[in-house]
């Protein structure tokens, strides 16, 4: 049996049946039939739920006149999201930034819910940065078709060559486009590991400390933690925000 | 409701957080680009049995990785 969180063990308890009835008939066999839901999937889980919830009560109490601490937190984070693609993508930006809050606001509950004992960062897993890093990559593309069309395409076959004779172009066109394709999959990359190490590092370095001198100096890592994690959210962000930039300019 | 901040978009002058955003990808640029080339390569070499495409991939990996970086660069040095 592999070792689990309460949480992990709770929904094993109720769903293992069922999900791992549901893996094999998908051609996948886990290794542990009775305990088919990770750590990371559980607790990804739970921060999706605690998000809905907080959105939900948020949604019923949203006032004009008197809003509450919460609304006027979630309409900070949302001030700065927005200010932040305003800045990069430019005055059209506003139909994205619901995607971006969420991202942000998904990826730092997940890196901090590790600190609270009982609990593990889902992120500090590979495969939990990955779909996040899934998510913003078909999203900016299909940002860009929405915003281009077919034309959107064209920026596969590098950047716009004005100067350049048509006969040059063309074999010029037909370098750039693998370099191009792989580059896409070079930022898929890039957002996984950098999260997932980033988080990695952060709870192994906490625990080391904590194992080693369990008074005082933890405290100092875990503030650490605390701002690489915050830190890691916004950048993921960021990117993302900078790729959807790259998908609706019209350069070309 | 929150406001849009009244930064013109001509401005091009960043903030120094979206700055620090935009440099910290620079480090991973190069590195990703050569694992992501090497992975599809290989990825396309277990498809159609063949051995070459990998060390392909690898390469454009590289020039991908570089091209990115250099078009970073050069796009904050306007």
């Amino acid at each position: 049996m592999p070792e689990q969180l309460w949480f992990t063990a709770f929904l094993n308890r109720l769903f293992a049946a069922p999900v791992t009835a549901f893996l094999r008939m998908l051609g996948i066999h886990p290794k542990y039939a009775v305990a088919p839901i990770p750590n990371s999937f559980a607790m990804e889980l739970l921060v999706f739920f605690l998000l809905l919830a907080i959105f939900l009560l948020v949604r019923s109490r949203l006032s004009v006149e008197s809003p509450g601490g919460l609304q006027h937190s979630f309409e900070g984070i949302e001030g700065f999201v927005l200010g932040q693609s305003h800045e990069i993508i430019g005055h059209h930006s506003e139909p994205y930034t619901a995607f971006f809050t969420i991202l942000f606001i998904f990826i730092l509950v997940c890196n901090l819910i590790g600190l609270i004992p009982g609990f593990e960062s889902p992120t500090a897993v590979a495969h939990v940065p990955l779909g996040c890093a899934i998510c913003a990559f078909i999203y900016y593309h299909t940002q860009g078709f929405k915003h281009s069309g077919i034309k959107y395409l064209l920026h596969f076959f590098g950047p716009p060559m004005e100067g350049m004779p048509l006969w040059a172009r063309i074999p010029m066109a037909a370098l750039m486009l693998p370099i191009e394709i792989v580059s896409h999959f070079a930022r898929l990359l890039s957002l996984t590991v950098r999260l997932w190490a980033n988080m990695f590092a952060g709870d192994l370095i906490t625990l080391v400390f904590l194992s080693m001198i369990p008074i005082g100096i933890p405290v100092l890592f875990l503030g650490l933690h605390i701002l690489v994690a915050v830190l890691q959210a916004y950048v993921f962000m960021l990117l993302a925000i900078i790729y959807v930039s790259g998908a609706v300019s019209e350069e070309h | 409701m929150p406001s849009i901040p009244d930064k013109p978009d001509e401005e091009k002058k960043q903030s120094p957080w979206v700055q620090v955003g935009r440099y910290s990808q620079i480090a991973f640029m190069l590195p990703a680009g050569t694992v992501a080339g090497y992975l599809l390569g290989a990825l396309l070499d277990r498809w159609l049995h063949a051995s070459w495409i990998s060390i392909v991939g690898l390469l454009l990996g590289t020039a991908g990785g570089l091209i990115e970086l250099i078009r970073t660069i050069s796009r904050d040095l306007k």
